[in-house]
């Protein structure tokens, strides 16, 4: 019997499958159920991540590892080669780069900025033992470690902080937290101390812009404002706190470039819990930059006084546009000149200034209620009898 | 000659019906699958009509005759705490019997307790005390700080409260986000600590008073700050409009701001002794925002015009700023 053809099938036979093999139907059997199985298994291991499983190729985050280095839970300092680029070779200044020629502008050329480095933060003393590896935050990151509190810092423009935490192995649960905040600048570092100093701390024999509080130390070195702070008041941390201060103090270098203006503030009567760091517009002056004031006890009243170097010329102009600006809100007067120094009085809103200009140094007491006593101030001081 | 091979299709109807059954069988599972799998009210950003997570509200009722506000002044953080409860109708009026509480302390620095810019030990421990002493079966520790989790609760002291209390402390961990979806002013879509309130399902605010460096002060509505994930700081630009929006965000059971010691000065982390004031308070209420007033006019002692997220939150009508206008109480003890 002839086989009938479809139309249109030409030639072809029609394929008709009378029987599916038991290898095929076990063979699709074992895919599907392995498919299920793969299904399953993406399933359960999606939701549970396991950081094992993916090797971390350091090299790949170097470009990221100022971001990264020291933060607790991400590539480790050790690891991740930090390349911050290396400013100087940390070092003691140099007697070129000590201060300024008196009433001088300090050169710019002098500023050495301070190293950054991503250097582990080890302190060579006995009792103490890290409690985890040191920790590093740039001024992009920083609020990762002090949240809301780092525009303060960003604001002086901070460029590193450094930290780690030891545990004081005498008093078991104590511990002592360093901070070390690295700035653009021993100005800006001065700046961000002085904004936070403790009116109640006291002076430290071995820093001079520094203070102990009850459970800590705080001092600038260099461009690098210190924080040592003990987690209790037991004899023990204290005694070790202040040892690493005095540590920390000696292995940071000096640098007291750009703070002319500090060192000239006389000792003699300042109250030390008074100096601040005004670094622009100071008494509303666009011409008053970089100026340190600090307050005096002086025949029973308290003078607030301030300085400010420049290079000659400007302190010259400054003084005199000083002098314009108070003519413009109350009255002012010459007085004679003292060693050198050309000096005027003003009486703005019921408050007298007496203002003084000599080479590159311009200061002056200010918001004084008697007009005699801020004047008897200025000529003592500038004949050296207040030092 | 066999059935099937004198069928021309190749298929009897006992395999026709065989495969039929099979692949309806797929399909349904198919379904049940995606049905199972399937996450109501996905998160996708940028699809607007699709919502994150929504916090549900753990307020208690609203009462006529009980206090809103308490605050009680003591020397000793259990004593005045109980206090401060008491004059609110005792922990019990806010826990029952079998409640899973969860607290909410400030943990945002690895600071130790003494520079008060952390929620302090003994006052996690009295909240605590007073939430088992009501009944509640387990109390969840719970907070994100940026720093190192391990490292804030270590040094603030909470880590051994916790032990100490049997109190179940929940570090932030990959996981433990959600996507919360908020109409806020600038909180709308944010990654959020999660896994706590799939637990709780009561919530207490334990928070320090402290200065603040952005928005002048850090209270018991900045506290829940500590819930959100992600780079958060892009909120310092809008400080005061995200602080109000926490409270929209949280309805808790009950805030309790811990005013014994108070951070006056270079906040929020402070770092001096002399940056604290002992002002020997606790303010509890339901009403964050009066909480807070009280806490910035009276333990801060500043101007409250200035606190702006406050004003903000009173003017969308989350909280009440004049908390003398409050039902509220006060004692010494």
């Amino acid at each position: 019997m002839a086989t009938e053809k479809k139309s249109g099938a030409g030639n072809r036979r029609q394929f008709v499958r009378t029987r599916v093999p038991l290898a095929e139907r076990v063979a699709s059997v074992v895919i599907v159920v392995l498919l299920a199985a793969i299904g399953v298994a993406i399933a359960i291991k999606g939701k549970h991540f396991n950081p094992d499983l993916f090797a971390v190729r350091t090299d790949s985050l170097k470009s990221t590892a100022v971001a990264v280095a020291g933060k607790g839970g991400t590539a480790s300092s050790a690891t991740v080669a930090a390349p911050v680029p290396e400013i100087s070779s940390e070092k003691k200044p140099s007697a070129a780069e000590e201060p300024a020629p008196d009433g001088g502008a300090e050169p710019a050329a002098a500023a050495s900025k301070p190293a950054l480095k991503n250097e582990p933060l080890e302190i060579a003393l006995a009792g103490i033992k890290p409690m985890s590896d040191t920790e590093f935050y740039n001024s992009d990151n920083l609020y990762e470690k002090i949240d809301g509190r780092s525009p303060a810092y960003q604001s002086f423009n901070v460029q590193q902080l450094r930290c780690r935490s030891f545990s004081v192995l005498a008093a078991p649960g104590s511990f002592v937290d360093v901070y070390e905040y690295r700035f653009d600048s021993p100005v800006d570092a001065f700046g961000m101390f002085a904004l936070e100093r403790d009116p109640k701390g006291r002076s430290l024999d071995f820093a001079a812009d520094g203070y102990s509080g009850e459970m800590g130390y705080f001092y600038r070195q260099g461009a690098v404002y210190v924080q040592i702070i003990a987690s209790d008041v037991k004899p023990e941390t204290l005694a070790l706190t202040k040892a690493i201060a005095q540590n920390r103090m000696q292995d940071l270098p000096a640098d007291d470039h750009g703070l002319a203006g500090r060192r000239k503030l006389p000792a003699d009567g300042m109250l030390a819990d008074s100096v601040a760091f005004v670094p622009e517009n100071a008494q509303g002056q666009a011409t008053f930059k970089e100026v340190f004031q600090a307050k005096y006890k002086f025949d029973g009243a308290e003078l607030p006084f301030f300085i400010m170097v420049a290079p000659p010329d400007d302190a010259a102009k400054a003084w005199q546009s000083f002098q314009d600006f108070c003519g413009k809100f109350g009255t002012t007067e010459k007085l004679p000149d003292v060693n050198g120094a050309k000096i005027f009085r003003a009486q703005v809103f019921g408050k007298w200034k007496v203002v003084y200009q000599r080479a590159g140094e311009l200061g002056g007491v200010f918001d004084a209620a008697d007009a005699n006593l801020a004047r008897s101030f200025i000529e003592k001081y500038l004949r050296g009898e207040i030092k | 000659m066999s059935a099937s091979n004198s069928n021309p299709s190749g298929v009897n109807r006992r395999e026709f019906l065989v495969r039929l059954g099979v692949t309806g069988a797929l399909i349904a599972g198919s379904g049940l699958a995606a049905k199972k799998l399937w996450t109501p009210n996905h998160f996708v950003p940028g699809f607007e009509k699709e919502k994150g997570l929504q916090l549900k509200s753990y307020a208690p009722e609203i009462s006529k005759v009980m206090p809103s506000l308490a605050i009680a002044h003591g020397t000793e953080h259990e004593k005045t705490i109980r206090a401060a409860m008491g004059l609110l109708g005792g922990m019990e009026r806010f826990i029952q019997r079998g409640d899973v509480v969860m607290i909410k302390p400030n943990v945002a620095f690895d600071r130790p307790p003494a520079l008060a810019a952390t929620t302090h030990p003994d006052a996690l421990r009295a909240v605590a005390k007073l939430c088992f002493e009501a009944g509640a079966s387990k109390v969840i520790v719970a907070d994100n700080p940026i720093n190192s989790p391990t490292g804030c609760f270590f040094k603030s002291g909470l880590t051994a409260v916790a032990a100490e209390m049997n109190l179940d402390l929940m570090y932030p961990e990959t996981n433990s986000f959600a996507p919360l979806s908020l109409d806020g002013e600038v909180l709308k879509e944010w990654t959020f600590f999660n896994t706590p309130f799939k637990k709780a399902n009561k919530v207490i605010g334990l928070a320090p008073c402290k200065d603040h460096n952005l928005c002048h002060a850090s209270m018991t509505t900045k506290n829940w700050y500590g819930l959100l994930g992600g780079r958060r700081n892009q909120f310092h630009q809008h400080i005061h409009s995200i602080v109000s929006d926490f409270a929209l965000m949280m309805k808790p059971t009950l805030v309790i701001l811990d005013g014994m010691n108070v951070l006056m000065s270079n906040g929020p982390t402070g770092g001096r002794l002399s940056d604290v004031k002992p002002m020997n308070t606790i303010v509890a209420g339901t009403d964050m925002v009066s909480v807070d007033a009280y806490g910035y006019s009276h333990l801060l002692e500043r101007d409250i015009a200035e606190l702006t997220y406050l004003h903000k939150a009173q003017e969308r009508g989350l909280g009440n700023i004049n908390w003398k206008d409050t039902l509220y109480k006060e004692v010494t003890v």
